[in-house]
């Protein structure tokens, strides 16, 4: 703590920064997240759910007011779901569980999307990620790992270095993002944006962005789906075209004759 | 609270108890309809209680509904609690939340009272822009309740149903999508209310307008909402009750109903996107200005529709054999998608030269449109015909032979 002091009167901006309740959550945040990261033991799991709490309380102590009360409350469940599934994702040990608690996160930031406004996103975050790619995932794991839990899921690579990085990038970020929105937020703006986000062609608007502005990005994120797409074809029908079987020492057909 | 509140909340009051309530009577006509088909009588006792009267059976639904919640819910031991319990909760949730955006009528003519706007959308969420996103979105999120039922239950019939029925519903959402951007790309619009309306205006259905595409899609939402020909999830000849083979009591009911919900979902899917909602020649009018005979006009026309199109997935289901998972896997991919594309292609070209199409006719008609339409569909059936013959032939494969790992290996 000495130190502390010594460097907050050493350099002025370092000092708001450590008053700052986000510099406050960060800290806690990382402790939590080390406790409960799987680390080889299972010691101080409840502990560190408890500190993560009080940093979500830490959290909370900074909020803007973002309006009416039901926005806030709807904004503020949605945003601690999401935060928790989150910190859950990483830190269970069951692969089917995570794939579960990724889901929640997923289904959370689709909410804040649709709170803010932006239709489309939201449920296509849903569509996407939710939907199609995390569903594939949770169906791997099961044929891969029906039991649940692996020896090599229960130790995380790095949890300190980890939980650390993590707790000062989201830090610095938050308190950046947090300096500036104050101008953005006020309740004018927002409702202005709101408006703008809401109209009636909200799709329409999105996607004349998305192909007239950043075709280009498109169309070569569509392309390379499609190389991947050939590539697995490729690869599968270069295995299909081998001697399958033989029967008593006779050959009986390709993979390909054999599925015709 | 606002009066919009007010409205939407009595808007979600109607909606649920409707569909609980159209949900427990359909399977009363399932019931009917497979002792009508199997040459029987089906039920028809239960009436009201402690009376003799029978009332052709219509106090079965409250009979079931109570055997099932006296029933023991039981988790049996070896099955993993927490996402047991979560499962069927999913499952139900996706069913109900999809309807949020599905109108079940057009609009209330103006009431006339005090703050109340007007005219009133028969709609739980009128604001909503990517309704069709969003009920793709949802009927994908059912897919958790069936592949977390199967694992948690710990049981390899279970677990073999809900990989079957993953592989199955991630499958056939993708002709499900061709099918309706289709649709789409001809109104527009993602809104549901908004397709209706076109539709209702050019007194065209778009069945008619795009027969390949209503057939992909009625074939994908048949097969999402797991029905007979496409219920391998549950197969129960085969793997007992698929995915839900542990649940009893009120867990199952949840997986009972959702399954129900989603072929409701699948019909109103199909009349409102393919048969013009609640528009009908003559009777029900276009346009936004109703009076109240039009608006109920409007409701029961569509709530007919839905109804035609319930009854014809339950004579499907007691028409055609359930199909091998091989069968299953290569319609989707080899007959569904390739006649999906097919439909996409041609409404783009022809939403996007509709007007040089009329120049040249010399019409403000779409009878060009419909005719190339139809043209292109049975030119795509027969070569998908050609292509991929329907096979009956059941002898076993060379596949199942015994695997020889040296030959494999080399």
């Amino acid at each position: 703590m000495t130190g502390l002091w010594v460097l907050s009167q050493a350099d002025s901006s370092l000092a708001t920064a450590i008053k700052h309740p986000i510099a406050w959550t960060a800290f806690l945040s990382a402790i939590a997240m080390w406790l409960m990261l799987p680390r080889g033991s299972a010691k101080g799991r409840r502990l560190g759910a408890i500190v993560g709490i009080a940093a979500l309380g830490c959290l909370a102590s900074c909020l803007l007011p973002l309006g009416s009360w039901s926005d806030n409350a709807v904004f503020w469940i949605l945003a601690g779901v999401t935060l928790v599934a989150g910190v859950c994702t990483v830190t269970f040990r069951s692969p089917v569980y995570c794939a579960v608690w990724f889901a929640l996160a997923l289904m959370g930031t689709a909410g804040i999307f649709l709170v803010q406004g932006a239709q489309f996103l939201g449920v296509a975050t849903v569509v996407v990620y939710a939907g199609a790619i995390l569903v594939t995932f949770l169906f791997v794991l099961m044929l891969a790992q029906p039991g649940g839990d692996a020896y090599y899921d229960r130790i995380s690579w790095e949890a300190m270095l980890a939980a650390a990085t993590g707790a000062v990038l989201v830090g610095i970020l938050s308190m950046t993002i947090g300096k500036l929105g104050l101008d953005h937020l006020n309740p004018p703006a927002a409702d202005k944006l709101l408006e703008n986000v809401l109209a009636q062609e909200h799709v329409a608007k999105l996607g004349a962005e998305l192909f007239g502005r950043h075709l280009i990005a498109v169309e070569i994120a569509g392309t390379l789906l499609l190389v991947a797409l050939v590539g697995a074809t490729s690869i599968v029908s270069a295995q299909r075209n081998r001697p399958l079987l033989k029967n008593n020492g006779r050959f009986v057909a390709t993979r390909q004759e054999a599925t015709r | 609270m606002t009066f919009e509140t007010i409205i939407t909340l009595i808007k979600i009051f109607l909606l649920l108890g409707g569909l609980m309530t159209a949900a427990a009577y359909l399977v009363l006509v399932e019931r009917w309809m497979a002792a009508w088909v199997q040459d029987r009588k089906g039920p028809n006792r239960v009436g009201i209680p402690l009376t003799k009267i029978k009332l052709f059976g219509l106090g079965q639904p409250l009979a079931d509904g109570l055997k099932f919640i006296f029933k023991e819910d039981f988790a049996p031991k070896h099955v993993d609690k927490a996402l047991f319990r979560i499962a069927p909760i999913v499952i139900l949730t996706a069913a109900i939340a999809i309807f949020a955006a599905i109108p079940f009528g057009s609009v209330l003519p103006p009431l006339e009272i005090e703050g109340v706007p007007d005219p009133i959308p028969l709609l739980v969420t009128p604001n909503l822009d990517v309704g069709m996103v969003y009920v793709f979105a949802l009927s994908s999120i059912a897919v958790y309740g069936v592949i977390l039922g199967g694992w948690s239950s710990n049981n390899k019939y279970s677990f073999l149903g809900a990989l079957r029925s993953s592989a199955q519903l991630i499958s056939y959402e993708i002709p499900l999508g061709l099918g309706l951007i289709g649709v789409v790309l001809f109104a527009g619009t993602l809104r549901l209310d908004a397709i209706i309306s076109q539709q209702a205006d050019s007194g065209v259905w778009n069945v008619f307008l795009q027969p390949l595409g209503f057939f992909v899609f009625a074939v994908a939402a048949t097969a999402e909402a797991a029905r007979l020909p496409f219920d391998l999830p549950e197969a129960e000849q085969e793997l007992i009750g698929g995915y839900h083979t542990e649940y009893s009591g009120m867990m199952l009911l949840l997986f009972l109903i959702a399954e129900f919900l989603h072929m409701i979902t699948a019909a109103f899917l199909i009349v409102i996107l393919f048969f013009g909602g609640w528009h009908f020649w003559g009777l029900t009018g276009a346009g936004d200005e109703v009076t109240w005979f039009t608006a109920i006009a409007r409701i029961v026309v569509l709530a007919v529709k839905i109804l035609l199109v319930v009854l014809t997935f339950m004579l499907v289901r007691w028409t055609w054999p359930r199909f091998r998972f091989d069968q299953l896997m290569a319609m989707a991919w080899k007959v569904m998608v390739p006649l999906g594309l097919v439909n996409l292609i041609v409404m783009a070209v022809l939403v996007e030269y509709q007007q040089d199409l009329a120049d040249i006719v010399g019409a403000e008609s779409l009878w060009p449109l419909i005719l190339i339409s139809w043209i292109v569909t049975i030119g795509a059936w027969i070569i998908a015909g050609l292509y991929a013959p329907l096979s009956t032939d059941n002898t076993p494969r060379p596949m199942s032979m015994p695997f020889d790992a040296e030959t494999e290996l080399n």
